[in-house]
């Protein structure tokens, strides 16, 4: 009989510490006034400080509609699709995500159309680069919050030293053989070690591609076209500058971190984009500055985007599109965009006085105003998280002397198996 | 009395069930994925052993599961002996014994990713300690991470370096559990300290030995942190091995049933290897 209730006790004991272990936050219930009171699971990555930011948007929200509360889970952006796709797939959909790139997770998305009165008049709302990512057939799967732009930051004491001027208006933007004079004498006359410390990142690489008027994938998108002349040349210019040691290669094959080098004035410039403002205005202790990339054939950046999106699976779909309504409208975008210092997704605030670094964001928003729908287009391809895996492999590659880089692009094309 | 034959399994019921919930139950999944394509989003489709058509006839599968076998079949021995070697110094009546074998063991007890990253930093090409070390005295930079070969002599270099402690450990244990008579004999019969480790330790320490190596080849086999923090696989893949490739192919290019299936193969790989291991030293006997 003791035995039985030892048994007893110790299965009571096991069920007690796995409820405790579930979990038990009753996302719905009902609060004095009658009302549901309903909180709403953000999953929410930061760059830099646009999570205060979010924050002090949700908690004006949650004035404006006190029944409806926030849980953000802060996420690393390595895990965020991971920790997305397990929730997804384990039945556990988060309510809204921040989220770059709708590719990986579309299927579980909410579509925002039947809320919305004048699905096109919406739509006309954002800037050209931003629609891509969040149209799918006739279905609008997220809010662009915020782009992002390619652009170059220099160290503006190793341009002095080396007595070389960075063009200063849209008029004198380098082309490609002037920046890479430009980068051979501030490499030879001035302290640093190295002349651009460019990322490594098949989306940085690609601006090359399309400065030199090449693509990706063909303009229907319906094939690549990554191995034809134009993107062929910006490969062995990229190979160039790696040979003359003008950047250094131990970024491209041995994994170097090319903010450090920047920031820690070894590298004169860096070849990066505009989400790294706030992490050098607080961290590089010399004078910086941004200026235009060279042009090939053409001037071009390429735009990333960031979306907020909501989930198919949400219990709360009334209160997601509510809220992602108030998200996306002119006056919270702006405080969203303004205070994170980004470059706002909507068309009506394009031209805004940011409170940190107004000059070097402008120049970054002209990179944008340049660039055509293409690199988006591409960029949003259902195919491209295979083939971006390609690029860089195939670019380091040619970096390494392994091969040459018309062989490279063709072998990578041959090797894709496209699906649509 | 009457025996309670239930009470065992009673005590072992909480484990059995958080075995089941978190390792037999996503087990079994993992096995019915393996089967069908699924992005890990919209519902799994059965397609058979299409996924084991794909994988075995990939040249980038059999490159890397070559790259994987030579990195285990190099980072073995090298782990073993050394750590056989330290177990032996560091058991000898020596000053400090004690002491070293903290110090070896210290890096045991770092997480793979800090130890990636440490040497990380310490191998850098351009900014890496030991090249500015090597600067200072008028040496060439050392590609350290920069070349396919290089970049695998360095993680094999820091995977000894952060688990030989390890395995140091077990070794020290098996070699205090011979009986001192064994020597003591072998002393009066006047044999030479080469003799006493090859007739007595070694065969002594077989039961040890291949557990030890079992260990280490299937800890090693699926090396992935550690690599991960420190090479990201690179450059150009060549310290990609099996572990990280099953990870890109799944959360990375969002392909679940084909990483389901690898991890099959990999748990059948594994299988394979230790019944044959098993078989080589008849059990363990000594």
């Amino acid at each position: 009989m003791k035995n039985k209730i030892y048994l007893l006790s110790m299965v009571l004991g096991l069920f007690i510490l796995l409820s405790a272990c579930s979990d038990n936050s009753d996302s719905t219930s009902s609060d004095g006034e009658g009302e549901d009171e309903v909180t709403l699971d953000v999953i929410w990555f930061s760059d830099g400080n646009e999570g205060e930011v979010f924050k002090e948007i949700t908690d004006k929200y949650t004035e404006e509609n006190p029944n409806i509360k926030f849980n953000i889970i802060d996420t690393p952006y390595d895990d965020l699709m991971t920790r997305i796709r397990t929730r997804v797939s384990g039945g556990d959909a988060p309510d809204l995500a921040r989220i770059s790139g709708v590719n990986h997770v579309q299927e579980a998305l909410l579509d925002l159309s039947p809320y919305l009165e004048d699905k096109q008049a919406f739509l006309d709302e954002f800037v050209d680069v931003a629609i891509p990512t969040v149209e799918r057939g006739d279905k609008i799967i997220g809010i662009p919050t915020d782009v992002t732009a390619h652009g170059l930051f220099y160290n503006k004491e190793h341009f002095e030293q080396a007595g070389v001027e960075v063009p200063q208006s849209t008029e004198d933007v380098w082309n490609w053989e002037e920046f890479k004079q430009a980068l051979t004498q501030v490499k030879e006359n001035s302290d640093a070690r190295f002349a651009l410390a460019y990322d490594l990142s098949p989306s940085r690489y690609s601006t090359l591609i399309y400065q030199n008027g090449g693509s990706i994938f063909s303009d229907d998108q319906q094939s690549l076209v990554i191995n034809n002349s134009e993107s062929v040349e910006a490969l062995e210019y990229f190979k160039d500058l790696h040979d003359q040691e003008l950047i250094p290669s131990s970024i491209w094959l041995g994994g170097e971190n090319p903010n450090s080098l920047f920031r820690s004035g070894q590298a004169a410039m860096h070849f990066s984009g505009n989400w790294n403002i706030q992490s050098y205005e607080e961290n590089a202790d010399f004078e910086w500055g941004v200026t235009y990339m060279p042009e090939g054939s053409q001037r071009s950046s390429v735009a990333g985007g960031k979306q907020i999106v909501g989930f198919n699976d949400s219990e709360h779909k009334d209160a997601v599109a509510d809220f992602l309504l108030y998200f996306s409208s002119q006056e919270v975008n702006a405080e969203f965009v303004k205070e994170s210092s980004f470059l706002s997704t909507r068309a009506d605030n394009a031209e805004l006085d940011y409170e940190v670094r107004s000059e070097e964001m402008k120049v970054f928003a002209d990179e944008l105003a340049v660039t055509s729908e293409l690199p988006t287009l591409d960029w949003e391809n259902p195919n491209m998280p295979s083939v971006e895996t390609l690029i860089t492999e195939n670019v380091q590659k040619v970096l390494s002397g392994d091969i040459e880089p018309q062989e490279a692009m063709d072998e990578l094309v041959d090797n894709v198996e496209l699906e649509n | 009395m009457k025996t309670r034959s239930w009470v065992p399994y009673a005590f072992l019921l909480p484990n059995m069930l958080i075995f089941g919930i978190f390792v037999g139950l996503p087990a079994i999944y993992g096995v019915y994925y393996s089967f069908t394509e699924w992005d890990g989003i919209s519902s799994p489709v059965f397609i058979g052993l299409e996924n084991f058509r794909h994988i075995l006839t990939d040249p980038n599968f059999l490159d890397m599961l070559k790259r994987t076998f030579i990195y285990v079949v190099l980072v073995v021995p090298f782990t073993v002996i050394s750590a056989l070697g330290l177990a032996w110094l560091l058991t000898r009546k020596i000053k400090f014994a004690n002491f070293f074998r903290t110090i070896f063991y210290l890096p045991v007890m770092i997480s793979f990713i800090v130890i990636g990253l440490m040497w990380n930093w310490i191998l850098q090409v351009d900014t890496g300690l030991i090249n500015y070390l090597l600067s200072l005295i008028s040496i060439d930079p050392i590609n350290w991470l920069l070349d396919p070969v290089m970049a695998n002599i360095s993680v094999i270099i820091v995977t000894i370096w952060a688990r030989v402690g390890f395995f140091m450990v077990i070794f020290i244990a098996g070699l205090q559990n011979i009986s001192p008579t064994l020597y003591e004999a072998a002393d009066i019969d006047g044999a030479s300290d080469r003799v006493k480790f090859f007739k007595i330790t070694f065969p002594m320490l077989k039961p040890i030995t291949l557990l030890v190596i079992i260990l280490s080849f299937i800890e090693f086999f699926k090396t992935f942190a550690l690599v991960v923090s420190l090479t990201g696989g690179g450059p150009i893949n060549s310290t990609k091995y099996y572990v990280q490739y099953t990870y890109d192919v799944g959360f990375n290019q969002g392909e679940f049933g084909v990483g389901s299936a690898l991890s099959l193969i990999l748990f059948i790989i594994m299988a394979v290897i230790t019944l044959i291991q098993w078989k080589i030293s008849d059990g363990g006997r000594v």
